[in-house]
C-alpha cells in the first residue's frame, strides 16, 4: 500500500539555528518546502517578537515595490515575468537592495513630482488661454445685458467703454473670470445669485473640448465664467464662493491689448513648457524601464525574505541567545532532506558551527500529510471536503478513485453520454499544459481542476451505459438479440406443442395492440444477450418494469458491498491504532449485524436470480414478502425460497440480536474492566492521539528538556499532554448513540443507496424524452423538408444534450455520487478530524505578479 | 403593513444588513485592546493593527506617523465604509442614512463659522472636518454674518435645511451665538430625527427611539453644566433642550432651574436609567468623568441594538461603536506619544 493509504508518518523535530545561519536555513527549508512549523511565541504579539524590525524593513521595500509597479503599470511599460524563481536575497545585499530601491524610489518622485507640477502648469495654461478665447465674445453681450438692471443708467453700446462707464459712477466694475466643473455650474450659479442678490452678472459658455483636472487628473467638460460685479464687498464674496466651489480662477484682462498681449506670452510659455515636459518624460521612462527590468525578481526575493522572518518569529531562543530554536514537523521520509538542507544553509553562511536537528518524542497529535499528484489530488481534494483525515488513518481517497466514478456512472449510465464527457476532459488532461487553462478562473477552474475525475467519471459512464444499452436513450444492437420473435408464431411449431403455449397466429397479431413474448416457448429465448441488456427490450412496452427491478436489486447489491467495505476498512484502523478490542467489539458485530440482515438478502437475491428460470418464474416466491416473513414468524407457511429457510432465518436473526447488546455494551463495559484492572495501561479514548507508546523515559526527557529551554511547562500550551480523567457514562453514551446511528443507519443507508436506481432512471427517461420529443419529429418529416428541418433540430438536440443531459444531470449524479461516499461510506470508519500539513514553502507564495497583490 | 418588516426587509437592504453586521464583528476585542495598551511606540501600533481589520491602512505612510496622520486614515477608512452602504441603500434607509450625516454637518458648519471667526485660514479648518458631514457648500460658510444669512445663502439645498426655522435671527454671530445655533440646530435635528424613526415604526423605532431618547437626555445634561458660569439665562438654556427625551417635559423644567451639579444630580434621581449614571460620577479625580459615563451607556445600547434583527438601527449604531473604537485608540495612541501611560486604561472597552 502506499502512501496514499495511510497519511505518512510524522515526527516533531528541533531544529538548532545559528544564530547567524539561522537566515540562510530557512531559505534552503523555504525551497525545499519540507516542514511545518510549529508557533513557538502564540503569547506574544506581533510587534513584540524578535524580527520585527527586519519585517518591518521587508514592509517598507514591499511599499516601495507596490510603488514602482504603480508608477510602471501608469507609464504603461510591460513587466516582464521571469521564468525562474530567485533565491532569496543573501542577508549581505539586503541592505544594498534597500539602499538601491530607497534611491530609485526618491529620484522617481522627485521626478514625477516635477513632471505633474509642470503638466499642471501646462494645464493651468492652457486652461487661461481657453478662458481667453472664450470670454472675448463675453464682454460685448454683456454691455448688451447692462442696461436692463435699474439700478445704473443706460450706457451707450459702443466697444469696451463700459468699464469707463462705471468709474464715472463711483463704483467700481470687477471682473472675475475662470473655469467651473460642468456638474457645479448650476449650484454655483444659485448661490451667486443668494448671495449677493442680484448684483452680478454671470455669463458662462461650455467649453468645447474637455480638460483634464490638474487635481485628480481626470477628464471633465468645463465650463468658463465671467462675473461682472460691483463694488468690493460683493467682489469678497464673489471670490469666497469660488474657493468654494474649486474654481479655477485667472485675471481678466481690461482691455483688448492686454489680452493680445498675454495670449500670445501665453502661446510662447506653453510651447516652451511642451518641450521639457517631453524631456522629463523622456527620462521617467527611462528611469521605469530600467526599474521594471529587476522588479519580478524584486518583489519575488522581498516576499521570500518577509516568508523567512515570519517563520524566524515563530522560533524561541535558548538562554545564551546565540541559538534559535524552531519546533518542525516533518515527514520521517524526509528527515534526511531536511539534514541536506540544514547543512546547505550553514554551508552558504560560512558558519563555523552547523545547524543540527533533533527528533523529540511527542504525545501530540501530527498534521496530516498525504502525498498526491495531479491524479489523485482531485479525489483527495472530495475526500478533504469533508474533513482532512486523521493521522495515519485509512485513507479513503484511495477507494473513491474507483468507486466514485463508478457510483457516478451507475446514475450517469449512458454511453453516449459517457463518452462526450470523456472526450472532454480527455482533451483537457490533454491540454493540462496549456497556461490559459492554467489561469483559467471558476467554473472552467472547477472543471479544469476536476479533470481526471471528469475522464474516469466518464469511462466508467461508458461501461455502464454498455451495460444499460443506452446510448442517447437508445439501444445498440451488437451481438444480435438473444429473443426470437417469428418463433412465437404457431406455424413454426409442431401442432402438437400448440396445447400448452400460448401462440401466435395472423389473427393474434392483428388485434392485438400489445403483444407479449413467451421465453418459455422454445426457441423465442435463445440464452442472455452477451454484455449487457439485451436491445429487443428498447421495444418492449414493459422494458421500464423490467429494468427498474434490475436497477433497484442492483443499487441494493452495490450499497450494501460499499458499506460493509467501509465497516470492514474500520478493522485496519483499528489494528493499526493498536486497538484489537475494537475489533471484537465493534466492528465484527457491525459486520455481523449488517451482513445477517442485508446480506442475507442480497444472498436471496442471487438465489432467486439462479435458480428459478422461465418456465419456473411462476412459483417463485417474492423476496420483498420472504423478507418481511423473516421478521414476522407467520403462522401460515410459505413456500420458501429453499428447504430449511425458516431455520436458517431463525439463526440469522439470533446472530443480528446477540450483536446489538455487543455493539451497545461490550465496548464500554470492557473499557470499565481495563480501568479497574489495569489502570497502569493507559488507553486514549477519544480520537487516536495515542500513537506511539511513550515510556516513563521519554516522558522526562521531555520535561528536562523544556526546563533547559526555559519554559514553563504550564505554560506550554502546545505540549500540554492530556491526561484523560476516566469518565464510564461518557463513553457509554457515546457508545450508545454511536450504536443506534449505526443500526438504524444500516437500514436508512441502504434505502439511501436507491438513489442510484432513481437517479439512473431519471436520467434515461430524460434522455428518452428529449428524444422522442425532438429528433423524432425532426426524422419524421419527408425527405424534401427534412434536411432543413433537421439541421436546426439537430443543433436543439446537441444544446439540449449538453446542458441538460451532461451540465444539470452530470451535477446532480455528482453530487449524490459525493453524498454517498461522505455519509453512507466514510461514516462506517473515516474520523476525519485531524489537520493538514502545510509546509513552510516558497512555492506555496502567491506568484502571480499583480499589483492589486502589492497594494 | 410594519409589523411584517420580516418579510420584505431582505429585499431591500437585507445585503446592507448582512454587510454591517460582517463590519460590526470586524472591532477590535478586547484581546486587541490588551495588546495595543502594550505597545512602545505608534510603530507598534500600527503593527498591531495590521493583524486586525485596518489592515495596511497606513501602508504608503512615508513620514513618521503621528497620532493625527492616524486618527484621519481611521476616519477615511469609516467615511469609505459609509459610502458604500449609502450608495447601495433604497429609500427610507437612505434618508435614515442621510439623518445620520446631518450631525456631522452641523459639527462641520460649526467648526468652519468659528474658524471663520478667529480668521483661521479654510484649509486648516477645513482637515479638520469630520468626512462625513462634508457637502460642498460647505466652504463657503464664512460668507454668512448673522443665521439667517447662513440659511438664505449657504444652507437652503442642503439636509441641513429644515432644522433652521427656530434660530433664524439677524444676530452677528459671535462666539455665543454660534454655540446657540449648534444647541438650536442639534436640538432640531435630533426631534427631527426621532420623528423620522418614530414614524418608521416597527423595529426601527424600538431601537432607535432609546438610542435617540438618550442622545436628547445626554445634551440636555451637557448643556445645563456647560451653562454654569456663563451669560446664558435660564430660558435661554431651556429653549435649546431637545425634547424628544424622557426627561421631557418635568425633568428639562427641573434642569432649566437647575444651578450647580448637585441639583442637577437631583434631577436625575427622578429617573432610573440616569441616576446609576450620575452616581457613578465622581468628583474632580475619583470616579470617571461624566463623558465617559455616557460615553459606556451610548455603547452599551448600542451593541443591544445588534441584538435585533431587520431594522435601520445596526447602522446607525456601527458607526457610533466605529467612532468610539477610533477615539479609544486616538486616546490610547495619544497616551503612548505623550508618554502619559497612567491613564491609557480609560478607553471605553467595545464589548
Amino acid at each position: 500500500m502506499g502512501s496514499l493509504f495511510r497519511s505518512e508518518s510524522m515526527c516533531l523535530a528541533q531544529l538548532f539555528l545559528q544564530a547567524g545561519t539561522a537566515y540562510e536555513c530557512l531559505s534552503a527549508l523555504g525551497e525545499r518546502g519540507l516542514v511545518q512549523f510549529r508557533d513557538l511565541n502564540q503569547s506574544v504579539s506581533s510587534f513584540q517578537r524578535k524580527f520585527v524590525g527586519e519585517m518591518k524593513r521587508c514592509e517598507e521595500l514591499e511599499r516601495i515595490l507596490a510603488y514602482l509597479v504603480q508608477e510602471i503599470n501608469k507609464a504603461d511599460i510591460p513587466l516582464p515575468e521571469g521564468e525562474t524563481s530567485p533565491p532569496a536575497p543573501p542577508l549581505k545585499q539586503v541592505l544594498e537592495m534597500q539602499e538601491q530601491l530607497q534611491k530609485l524610489e526618491v529620484e522617481l518622485r522627485e521626478v514625477t513630482k516635477n513632471k505633474e507640477k509642470l503638466r499642471k502648469n501646462l494645464l493651468e495654461l492652457i486652461e487661461y488661454t481657453h478662458m481667453l478665447r472664450v470670454t472675448k465674445t463675453f464682454v460685448k453681450r454683456n454691455v448688451e445685458f447692462e442696461p436692463t438692471y435699474e439700478e445704473f443708467p443706460p450706457l451707450e453700446n459702443d466697444s469696451l467703454l463700459d468699464y469707463s462707464c462705471m468709474q464715472r459712477l463711483g463704483a467700481k466694475l470687477g471682473f472675475v473670470s475662470g473655469l467651473i466643473n460642468q456638474g457645479k455650474v448650476e449650484a454655483f450659479e444659485k448661490m451667486l445669485w443668494r448671495v449677493c442678490k442680484g448684483y452680478t452678472i454671470v455669463t458662462y459658455a461650455e467649453l468645447d473640448e474637455p480638460l483634464e483636472d490638474p487635481e485628480t487628473g481626470e477628464v471633465i467638460k468645463w465650463y468658463v465664467f465671467l462675473i461682472s460685479f460691483w463694488g468690493e464687498q460683493i467682489g469678497y464674496k464673489v471670490k469666497k464662493i469660488c474657493d468654494c466651489y474649486h474654481c479655477h480662477i485667472y485675471p481678466y484682462p481690461n482691455t483688448a491689448e492686454e489680452r493680445k498681449e498675454i495670449q500670445e506670452g501665453l502661446n510662447t510659455r506653453i510651447q516652451d513648457l511642451y518641450t521639457v515636459l517631453h524631456k522629463t518624460e523622456d527620462y521617467l521612462r527611462q528611469v521605469l524601464c530600467k526599474a521594471a527590468e529587476s522588479v519580478y525578481s524584486r518583489v519575488i526575493q522581498v516576499r521570500k525574505m518577509k516568508a523567512i522572518y515570519h517563520m524566524l518569529n515563530m522560533c524561541s531562543f535558548d538562554v545564551t541567545n546565540k541559538c534559535l530554536i524552531a519546533e518542525v514537523w516533518c515527514p520521517e521520509a524526509d528527515l534526511q532532506e531536511l539534514r541536506r538542507a540544514l547543512e546547505d544553509g550553514s554551508r552558504e553562511s560560512g558558519a563555523t558551527i552547523p545547524s543540527f536537528m533533533n527528533t523529540i518524542p511527542t504525545k501530540e497529535t501530527p498534521p496530516t500529510l498525504i502525498r498526491t499528484n495531479k491524479f489523485t489530488e482531485g479525489f483527495q481534494n472530495i475526500v478533504d471536503a469533508y474533513g482532512v483525515g486523521s493521522y495515519r488513518e485509512v485513507n479513503p481517497a484511495l477507494f473513491t478513485i474507483i468507486t466514485f466514478p463508478f457510483l457516478f456512472a451507475v446514475m450517469f449510465g449512458d454511453f453516449g453520454h459517457g463518452f462526450v464527457m470523456f472526450l472532454f476532459a480527455l482533451l483537457l488532461v490533454l491540454n493540462e499544459n496549456h497556461p490559459r487553462l492554467n489561469q483559467s478562473q471558476e467554473i472552467m477552474r472547477m472543471f479544469f481542476d476536476g479533470r481526471y475525475i471528469l475522464l474516469l467519471m466518464g469511462l466508467f459512464s461508458v461501461y455502464t451505459g454498455l451495460i444499460y444499452n443506452d446510448c442517447f436513450s437508445k439501444s445498440v444492437n451488437i451481438f444480435g438479440s438473444g429473443w426470437n420473435v417469428s418463433a412465437m408464431y404457431s406455424s413454426s411449431h409442431a401442432t402438437k406443442e400448440h396445447k400448452k403455449m400460448v401462440l401466435w397466429n395472423d389473427s393474434v397479431v392483428r388485434h392485438n395492440k400489445v403483444l407479449q413474448l413467451d421465453p418459455s416457448v422454445p426457441g423465442v429465448f435463445q440464452g442472455p444477450y452477451p454484455f449487457g441488456i439485451d436491445p429487443i427490450w428498447n421495444l418492449a412496452t414493459n422494458r421500464l418494469t423490467f429494468l427498474n427491478s434490475f436497477k433497484m436489486k442492483m443499487s441494493v447489491i452495490l450499497g450494501i458491498i460499499h458499506m460493509t467495505f467501509g465497516v470492514t476498512l474500520g478493522i485496519f484502523n483499528h489494528l493499526h491504532f493498536r486497538k484489537k478490542f475494537n475489533i471484537y467489539l465493534v466492528s465484527i458485530p457491525e459486520l455481523l449485524f449488517m451482513l445477517c440482515i442485508f446480506g442475507y438478502l442480497i444472498f436471496m437475491i442471487v438465489y432467486k436470480w439462479l435458480v428459478y428460470s422461465a418456465e419456473t418464474s411462476r412459483v417463485a416466491p417474492s423476496i420483498l414478502i420472504e423478507f418481511i416473513n423473516m421478521f414476522l414468524f407467520p403462522a401460515s407457511e410459505t413456500i420458501g425460497l429453499y428447504p430449511g429457510q425458516e431455520h436458517v432465518q431463525r439463526l440469522l436473526l439470533a446472530v443480528t440480536a446477540l450483536s446489538v447488546p455487543v455493539l451497545f455494551l461490550g465496548r464500554p463495559l470492557f473499557l470499565l474492566w481495563l480501568h479497574n484492572g489495569r489502570s497502569c495501561f493507559g488507553v486514549s479514548r477519544s480520537g487516536y492521539t495515542l500513537v506511539r507508546k511513550d515510556s516513563e523515559e521519554e516522558v522526562s526527557l521531555l520535561g528536562s528538556q523544556d526546563i533547559e529551554e526555559g519554559h514553563n511547562q504550564m505554560e506550554d500550551g502546545c505540549r500540554e499532554v492530556t491526561n484523560e480523567e476516566f469518565n464510564f457514562g461518557e463513553i457509554l453514551m457515546t457508545q450508545v448513540i454511536h450504536s443506534i446511528e449505526y443500526c438504524l443507519g444500516c437500514i436508512s443507508n441502504t434505502a439511501s443507496y436507491l438513489r442510484l436506481w432513481a437517479l439512473s432512471l431519471a436520467h434515461a427517461q430524460l434522455s428518452d424524452v428529449l428524444w422522442a420529443m425532438l429528433m423524432r419529429v425532426g426524422l419524421r418529416v419527408d425527405t424534401t423538408y427534412g434536411v432543413l428541418l433537421l439541421l436546426p433540430v439537430i443543433a436543439f438536440f446537441v444544446i439540449l444534450t449538453v446542458f441538460i443531459l451532461l451540465i444539470m444531470e452530470g451535477l446532480s449524479a455528482f453530487l449524490h455520487a459525493i453524498r454517498l461516499h461522505w455519509v453512507e461510506f466514510q461514516n462506517k470508519f473515516y474520523t476525519g478530524a485531524g489537520t493538514k500539513f502545510v509546509p513552510f514553502s516558497f512555492s506555496l507564495l502567491p506568484s502571480k505578479f499583480h499589483n492589486n497583490d502589492l497594494a | 403593513m410594519p409589523e411584517s418588516a420580516e418579510l420584505y426587509f431582505n429585499v431591500d437592504h437585507g445585503y446592507l444588513e448582512g454587510l454591517v453586521r460582517g463590519c460590526k464583528a470586524s472591532l477590535l476585542t478586547q484581546q486587541d485592546y490588551i495588546n495595543l495598551v502594550q505597545c512602545e511606540n505608534l510603530e507598534d501600533l500600527k503593527i498591531h493593527l495590521q493583524t486586525t481589520d485596518y489592515g495596511n491602512f497606513l501602508a504608503d505612510q512615508t513620514g513618521p506617523l503621528t497620532v493625527s496622520i492616524i486618527d484621519t486614515k481611521m476616519r477615511k477608512k469609516l467615511c469609505r465604509e459609509f459610502e458604500y452602504f449609502r450608495n447601495h441603500s433604497l429609500e427610507p434607509l437612505s434618508t435614515f442614512f442621510t439623518y445620520m450625516t446631518c450631525s456631522y454637518m452641523i459639527d462641520n458648519v460649526i467648526l468652519l463659522m468659528n474658524g471663520a471667526l478667529q480668521k483661521k485660514p479654510v484649509k486648516d479648518i477645513l482637515a479638520k472636518c469630520h468626512p462625513l458631514g462634508s457637502f460642498m457648500e460647505m466652504e463657503a460658510v464664512n460668507i454668512a454674518e448673522t443665521a439667517s444669512d447662513l440659511f438664505n445663502a449657504v444652507l437652503v439645498e442642503t439636509p441641513l435645511a429644515p432644522f433652521f426655522q427656530d434660530c433664524m435671527s439677524e444676530n452677528t454671530l459671535d462666539e455665543l451665538n454660534i454655540e446657540l445655533l449648534r444647541n438650536k440646530l442639534y436640538k432640531s435635528y435630533l426631534e427631527a430625527f426621532y420623528k423620522f424613526c418614530k414614524n418608521h415604526g416597527d423595529v426601527t423605532a424600538e431601537v432607535m427611539c432609546p438610542i435617540l431618547e438618550f442622545e436628547a437626555d445626554r445634551r440636555a445634561f451637557i448643556i445645563t453644566l456647560n451653562s454654569f458660569g456663563t451669560e446664558l439665562t435660564k430660558d435661554d438654556r431651556q429653549s435649546l433642550y431637545p425634547t424628544c427625551g424622557k426627561l421631557y417635559p418635568e425633568g428639562l423644567c427641573l434642569l432649566a432651574q437647575a444651578e450647580d451639579f448637585e441639583q442637577v444630580k437631583r434631577v436625575a434621581d427622578h429617573y432610573a436609567v440616569y441616576k446609576p449614571l450620575l452616581d457613578a460620577v465622581g468628583n474632580n479625580n475619583e470616579g470617571k468623568a461624566l463623558e465617559d459615563v455616557f460615553f459606556e451607556r451610548e455603547v452599551q445600547m448600542n451593541v443591544l441594538a445588534f441584538n435585533r434583527q431587520f431594522h435601520y438601527g445596526v447602522f446607525y449604531a456601527y458607526i457610533k461603536l466605529r467612532e468610539q473604537e477610533m477615539r479609544n485608540i486616538v486616546w490610547i495612541a495619544e497616551c503612548i506619544s505623550q508618554r502619559h501611560r497612567t491613564k491609557i486604561n480609560s478607553y471605553i472597552p467595545i464589548l
